[in-house]
C-alpha cells in the first residue's frame, strides 16, 4: 500500500483557554486516508468531527500525537509551513460555501491560484474548465450572489480542486443544501475527486451519503469508534 | 435607559479600545483645530484691545492724528468743548532695545499731572514702594526716566536705577529706569512691554517735539459719545479722527478680518473631516452591536428610544473628544503663537500677541463642535437604525450594497446641486464677499458624495490577477459604506492640502517675480525699530548724505512711509513716498509692475503729483487709473489723481505710491524711513553691508544686502502660512486616523474572510500586504479626488477669495515638487495607518469561520 496522504496517530486535542476550562475534543485518534479514497466522517455535534478536519488541514496543531499530511509532519511545522503545506495539498470545502460576494465566480475559483501565485493564464484556464465540469461555464463570470445554494456549493468545490490538491476536507459539504442538491453535490464531490485523482475525508450527518464513502470512521465524544457495518 | 447607556458604553470601550481611541482622536482633532484658532483669533484682538485699554482705557473718545500725528495744542479744542470733562495727550512709540534684537518697548508718553490712569504720584501698583512724590518729580527732571512693568524688568533683569538704550528710527537715547509699575493692576490686557513716561521725554524721545500720537478725552457724565465725537470732529477740522473705544476696536476687527476668517474656515474642515470618522464608528458600532438593538426592540424598547441611546453615546463620545481637544487646541495655540504674532506685526502693523487666554466662549464653542459633530454624525445611521428591521439592514453587506445602490443617486444629487451653486455663483455669488466662502463649502459638502460612485466605477472593471492592487481595490468596492468614508474624508484632506499648497505654491513664485523687479537696489537700510514704529522710525539727513557720498554708491533713494486713511475713513492707506535721482517718474513706473496702464503715461502722471495705487487698495476701494483718491490730510483732504494700478504685496490694506516732494506738499517735510542704495558697476554688496555694520556699529541702523532682503521677506511669508501647515497636519491627521478606523472595522466585518483566506492557504504576510494595499488604495483614490477637488479650491482661493479678501492677484503656478511631497505625504500615511489594521487582520485565523461570516 501506498504511503497515505494524511495520517493521524494517537492525536489529542485539547482547546486551552485562560478563562476557561481546558477542553479536550480529540483523545488518541488515529486514521490513515490513501491517496484516491474517499472517508466519510460521521458522529454527533461537538463530536470533533470538525476539529479533526481542522487538524488534518493544518488549521489546529494537535496537543498530543502526531498529523502527517502527504508526508509532513503538522505538528512540529510553523504556522507559516502548515499555511504553505495546506496551501499545496489541501482543498477545502465549507458548509456555508463561503465564497466571496464581491468576486465573480470564476474569481471566486480562482482565489487559491491567486493565493499560490500562479501564472493567472494558467488559473483562469483551469478554473474555466472545473466550471464547465460542474455545469457552470456559462455563469464563469457572473456575481456568486445571483447563483443557487446548490450552484454556490458547486463553485466552493471548483475553488477546493482548483490546484489538484492530494486530499479534499469537506465539512459537511451538503449541511445547508436540500436533500436533492445535496446529493447532487455530493455526487459531484466524489466524481471530481476521484477524477483528479485525490483523497477525499468528508464530514457529514447523513447515513447515506456516508455510504458513498469507500470507508466511514465514527467519532464519539472525540474518540474514533468502529462504524458497524451497514 | 441611563444606566444601559453607562453599562454599554462601558463595554464598548473594554471591548473596542481601539476604535474608540481612533473615534475620539478624531473628535479631538477636529475640535483642537477650531480651539487653536479661535484662541489665536481672540488673541489677536486682545492684544490690541489690551494695549489700546492699558493706555486709554479710561478715555470715552480718543483723538488721532491721520499723519499720524497730530499737533499737541489740538487739546485746547477739544478741552473747549462743554462735554468733555478731562482730555490729555498721549506719544506713542515703539523703541528697539539696542543690543537685545526683536525686543522693543511699548512707549506712552503722557502729562504726568493729567488725570490717566496711571497716577504716578500716588500708584497703588507701584511695586518698588518709593514716595509718590519723589517718583513724580523724579519722572519730571530725569531725563529718560521710564517706568516698566515688574514682569519685564525682572525678565530683562532690569531693576530701578539702571540705564537702557533704546532707539527710534537713527536716534539713540538712554533711558533710565525709574519705577516699577504693575499696570496689569490698572488693566489686566496691558502689555507686558508697556513703558510709561513724561510726554516731553516721549516727544524728544521721538525728534518731534510739539507733536503728538493722540488725545484721550473723558466726558462728563451723561454726555452722548456719538453727538461729542461729531461735535468734536467738526471742530478740530479734517485730518483728525474722533473715535469711541467700540470704534476703534471695530477697525482693528476689520484689518484682521480676513485673516481670521481664513483660518476659521481651514479650521472647519478639520471638523468637517472629523465628522466622517465619527460616522464611520457609529455605523460600525451600529452594525456589531445590531443583535443588542434587535433585542432592545423585541424587547419593547421604540425606535425613539434606541436613537435616543445612539445619539447619547455618540455626544458622550464627542464630550470625551472635547476634554481631550480642549487642551489639545490650547497647546497647538501657544505652538503657534509666535507664527501668529510675527504675522500681526509683520503684515498687519499691530501688537503681536503676548499671552493667551482661554475664555469660557472657546470653550463652550468647542464643547458645541465636539458635540454636535458627534451627534450629527451619529444621527443619520441612527435614525435609519432606528426606523427599520435591525437585523437585516445591520447586515454588514446589505449596508455596503444599500450604499452602492444610492451611490448613482447621491453623485446626481451633488453634481446637481455643484451646477445650481455654480450657476448661482458665477453671475451672484462671487460678487458677494463671503461668496466664494460658501461656495468653496457647497463644493467641499459635495465632494464626498460623489465618493462612492467613484469608488465603484474605479474599481469595478478591475480583475484581479493575485492578492494585489486589483484585489484590495476590488475590495474597497465591496465594503463601500465604511471604505467611502474613508475615502471621502480623505478626499477632503488632499482637496485641502493640495488647494492650499497650490495657493502657496503660487503665491510664493509671484511674490519672488514681484520682488525680483521691485527689489532692485544692492543694499537696503533702515532702523531696528522700523519694524513696529514704522510711522515714526526715521533716518537722519546726515546719514543719508554721508551714504550717499560714498564712492561705492551710484544712487541712493529714499522712502518715507505714511499710514493715512482716506478722507471718507473707510480705508487704511500706506502711503509711500519716494525719491528718486533723476526721472524719478519713470523709474517709479518701471520698478512696480502695473496692473493696468502703460508705464508712460504712469511716469508722466507721477511727475505731475499723481499717485499710482496699489492692486488691494484698487480692489478694496474701486479705484481705477483716471480716478481720484482723497486723503486725510493734516489740513484737510489731500486728492490724488490715480495714474495707474500696480501689483502690490507689502499689505493686505493697500499702498499708495507717489513721488516724495507730493508727499511732503500734502503731508509736511519729514525724514524717510528707510533708503536704498545703488552701487557703481562690481562692487561687492555683501561687503559694502559688512563695511556699513563695521563703520555704524553703535548706531542703530540695519544694513542689508538685496539678498538678505528677500531672504527675509520670504521667511516673513513662510512665517504667515505657519499656522496653515498645523492646520493641514491636524486634517491629515484625522484622515489618516479614518484609514485605520476604516480598516480596524473591516479587519472585525471581514473576520470570516479573512479566516476563509487563510484556510486557503493565504499567508499572514499576504493577508497584511492586502490589508495595506487596501489602506494605500484608500490614499490612492482619496488623493485622485483631492487632486480634482485642491485645484478646484485653489482657482477659487486664488481668483477668488483671495482677491475678495485680500485684493492681491496670485499669478497661478503648479509647484511640481510640493506637490508631489503632498502626493507622497497621502499615499504613505494611508499605508502607514493601515499596517496596524493590517497586524490585526494577518492575525486571523482560519479556524474561526462561522456561518454568516461573510
Amino acid at each position: 500500500m501506498s504511503e497515505p496522504i494524511l495520517s493521524l496517530e494517537a492525536v489529542t486535542l485539547t482547546y486551552r483557554a485562560a478563562d476557561h476550562p481546558d477542553r479536550t475534543v480529540l483523545r488518541e485518534v488515529s486514521l490513515d486516508v490513501a491517496p484516491g479514497e474517499a472517508v466519510a466522517l460521521v458522529g454527533r455535534s461537538g463530536s470533533g468531527k470538525s476539529s479533526l478536519l481542522h487538524l488534518a488541514a493544518g488549521i489546529a496543531v494537535p496537543t498530543a500525537g502526531r498529523v502527517r499530511l502527504a508526508g509532513h509532519d503538522l505538528g512540529t511545522a510553523s504556522e507559516r509551513e502548515r499555511t504553505l503545506r495546506r496551501r499545496e495539498a489541501v482543498g477545502l470545502v465549507f458548509q456555508f460555501f463561503h465564497l466571496l460576494p464581491h468576486l465573480s465566480v470564476a474569481e471566486n475559483v480562482a482565489l487559491p491560484g491567486w493565493i499560490g501565485g500562479l501564472a493567472s493564464g494558467e488559473v483562469n484556464a483551469r478554473a474555466l474548465d472545473l466550471l464547465q465540469q460542474v455545469g457552470l461555464g456559462d455563469r464563469a463570470h457572473d456575481p456568486v450572489g445571483r447563483l443557487s445554494g446548490g450552484e454556490m456549493q458547486r463553485v466552493a468545490l471548483c475553488r477546493a480542486l482548483l490546484r489538484r490538491p492530494p486530499l479534499v476536507l469537506a465539512d459537511e459539504p451538503t449541511g445547508s443544501l436540500d436533500d436533492r442538491t445535496g446529493r447532487e453535490v455530493m455526487d459531484l464531490l466524489l466524481r471530481l475527486t476521484r477524477t483528479e485523482g485525490g483523497a477525499l475525508l468528508y464530514v457529514t450527518h447523513s447515513r447515506e451519503l456516508a455510504a458513498a464513502a469507500d470507508r466511514t470512521l465514527r467519532l464519539v465524544d472525540g474518540r474514533m469508534v468502529a462504524e458497524p457495518a451497514a | 435607559m441611563i444606566g444601559y447607556l453607562l453599562r454599554s458604553l462601558r463595554r464598548q470601550l473594554q471591548g473596542s479600545r481601539t476604535l474608540f481611541a481612533l473615534t475620539v482622536a478624531g473628535v479631538a482633532l477636529g475640535v483642537a483645530s477650531v480651539v487653536a484658532i479661535q484662541t489665536l483669533n481672540r488673541g489677536a484682538l486682545e492684544a490690541f484691545d489690551g494695549s489700546m485699554r492699558a493706555v486709554s482705557g479710561q478715555a470715552d473718545l480718543t483723538v488721532t492724528g491721520t499723519i499720524p500725528t497730530l499737533d499737541e495744542t489740538k487739546l485746547v479744542t477739544v478741552l473747549a468743548d462743554p462735554d468733555v470733562r478731562a482730555a490729555w495727550p498721549l506719544v506713542r512709540l515703539d523703541a528697539a532695545v539696542a543690543g537685545r534684537e526683536g525686543l522693543y518697548l511699548d512707549i506712552v508718553g503722557f502729562d504726568v499731572f493729567a488725570p490717566v490712569r496711571y497716577p504716578l504720584g500716588s500708584g497703588p501698583a507701584d511695586t518698588t514702594g518709593a514716595d509718590p512724590g519723589r517718583l513724580l518729580r523724579a519722572a519730571l527732571t530725569t531725563p529718560g526716566w521710564v517706568a516698566l512693568t515688574p514682569e519685564f524688568a525682572a525678565e530683562q533683569g532690569w531693576s530701578v536705577g539702571d540705564t537702557l538704550t533704546v532707539s527710534s528710527g537713527s536716534r539713540l537715547a538712554h533711558l533710565v529706569v525709574g519705577a516699577l509699575v504693575d499696570f496689569k493692576a490698572y488693566e489686566p490686557l496691558a502689555p507686558r512691554r508697556l513703558a510709561v513716561m513724561d510726554i516731553a521725554w516721549a516727544q524728544a524721545l521721538l525728534g518731534r517735539p510739539g507733536r503728538v500720537h493722540q488725545v484721550d478725552v473723558v466726558l462728563r457724565e451723561g454726555a452722548d459719545p456719538v453727538a461729542v465725537a461729531a461735535r468734536l470732529g467738526a471742530a478740530l477740522g479734517p485730518g483728525l479722527r474722533v473715535q469711541t473705544p467700540e470704534q476703534r476696536q471695530e477697525d482693528a476687527s476689520g484689518l484682521l478680518a480676513a485673516f481670521r476668517l481664513n483660518l476659521t474656515a481651514l479650521s472647519l474642515i478639520s471638523v468637517f473631516v472629523g465628522l466622517f470618522l465619527v460616522l464611520t464608528a457609529v455605523q460600525a458600532a451600529l452594525v456589531r452591536r445590531r443583535t443588542e438593538f434587535g433585542v432592545l426592540r423585541s424587547l419593547g424598547a421604540t425606535p425613539r428610544q434606541v436613537l435616543g441611546l445612539i445619539v447619547a453615546e455618540a455626544a458622550l463620545v464627542g464630550l470625551v473628544g472635547v476634554a481631550l481637544g480642549v487642551p489639545l487646541g490650547w497647546l497647538a495655540a501657544l505652538r503657534n503663537l509666535d507664527s501668529v504674532s510675527g504675522t500681526l506685526t509683520s503684515i498687519y502693523v499691530m501688537e503681536g500677541i503676548e499671552h493667551l487666554t482661554l475664555p469660557l466662549r472657546v470653550v463652550l464653542l468647542a464643547v458645541g463642535v465636539g458635540v454636535a459633530g458627534a451627534v450629527i454624525g451619529a444621527v443619520g445611521p441612527a435614525l435609519d437604525m432606528a426606523r427599520r428591521d435591525t437585523g437585516l439592514l445591520l447586515a454588514p453587506l446589505n449596508l455596503h450594497r444599500a450604499t452602492g445602490r444610492v451611490a448613482g443617486r447621491l453623485a446626481a444629487g451633488s453634481v446637481l446641486v455643484a451646477l445650481a451653486a455654480t450657476a448661482w455663483f458665477l453671475p451672484w455669488g462671487r460678487h458677494l464677499r463671503a461668496g466664494g466662502f460658501l461656495y468653496g463649502f457647497i463644493m467641499m459638502v459635495c465632494l464626498p458624495l460623489v465618493v462612492p460612485l467613484v469608488v465603484r466605477t474605479v474599481t469595478r472593471p478591475l480583475r484581479p490577477r493575485g492578492i494585489g492592487a486589483a484585489l484590495a481595490l476590488r475590495n474597497l468596492a465591496a465594503r463601500l459604506q465604511t471604505t467611502s468614508l474613508a475615502v471621502a474624508a480623505l478626499a477632503v484632506t488632499a482637496s485641502m492640502l493640495v488647494g492650499i499648497t497650490l495657493l502657496i505654491g503660487s503665491f510664493r513664485a509671484t511674490l519672488v517675480t514681484w520682488l525680483d523687479t521691485t527689489i532692485r537696489a544692492d543694499v537696503y537700510v533702515s532702523t531696528p525699530s522700523w519694524v513696529r514704529a514704522g510711522n515714526d522710525a526715521f533716518l537722519d539727513r546726515p546719514l543719508l548724505d554721508t551714504l550717499g557720498a560714498r564712492t561705492d554708491v551710484r544712487a541712493v533713494e529714499e522712502q518715507r512711509r505714511l499710514r493715512v486713511r482716506t478722507a471718507d475713513g473707510q480705508h487704511l492707506v500706506w502711503l509711500s513716498g519716494i525719491r528718486i535721482d533723476g526721472p524719478a517718474g519713470e523709474v517709479l513706473a518701471d520698478r512696480l509692475p502695473l496692473a493696468g496702464g502703460d508705464a508712460a503715461t504712469v511716469a508722466a502722471g507721477l511727475d505731475r503729483g499723481g499717485v499710482l495705487i496699489g492692486e488691494p487698495l484698487a480692489r478694496k476701494g474701486g479705484y481705477a487709473a483716471g480716478d481720484t483718491l482723497v486723503l486725510a490730510g493734516p489740513e484737510g483732504p489731500v486728492a490724488l489723481p490715480v495714474v495707474g494700478v500696480a501689483y502690490d504685496y507689502t499689505s493686505e490694506g493697500g499702498t499708495a505710491f507717489v513721488l516724495m516732494d507730493r508727499l511732503v506738499a500734502a503731508f509736511g517735510p519729514t525724514a524717510p524711513n528707510n533708503a536704498a542704495l545703488f552701487l557703481e558697476p562690481g562692487i561687492d554688496a555683501e561687503a559694502v553691508v559688512a563695511d556699513l555694520q563695521q563703520r555704524y556699529a553703535g548706531r542703530p541702523l540695519v544694513f542689508r544686502s538685496n539678498a538678505t532682503l528677500r531672504a527675509e521677506v520670504m521667511a516673513i511669508f513662510d512665517q504667515t502660512f505657519a499656522v496653515t501647515r498645523t492646520l493641514q497636519a491636524m486634517a491629515m491627521l484625522i484622515a489618516v486616523a479614518g484609514v485605520s478606523l476604516t480598516l480596524l472595522i473591516q479587519a472585525r466585518e471581514r473576520a470570516g474572510e479573512l479566516a476563509m483566506l487563510r484556510a486557503l492557504g493565504a499567508t499572514r504576510r499576504q493577508v497584511f500586504t492586502l490589508f495595506v494595499g487596501e489602506g494605500a488604495a484608500m490614499g490612492a483614490l482619496g488623493l485622485m479626488m483631492g487632486m480634482g477637488g485642491g485645484i478646484g479650491l485653489a482657482a477659487l482661493l486664488i481668483l477668488v477669495i483671495n482677491r475678495a479678501w485680500f485684493g492681491w492677484t496670485i499669478q497661478p503656478h503648479w509647484p511640481g515638487a510640493a506637490l508631489a511631497g503632498q502626493a507622497a505625504l497621502v499615499m504613505l500615511a494611508s499605508a502607514a495607518a493601515a499596517v496596524y489594521p493590517a497586524l490585526r487582520a494577518g492575525l486571523s485565523d482560519a479556524g474561526r469561520l462561522t456561518r454568516d461570516d461573510l
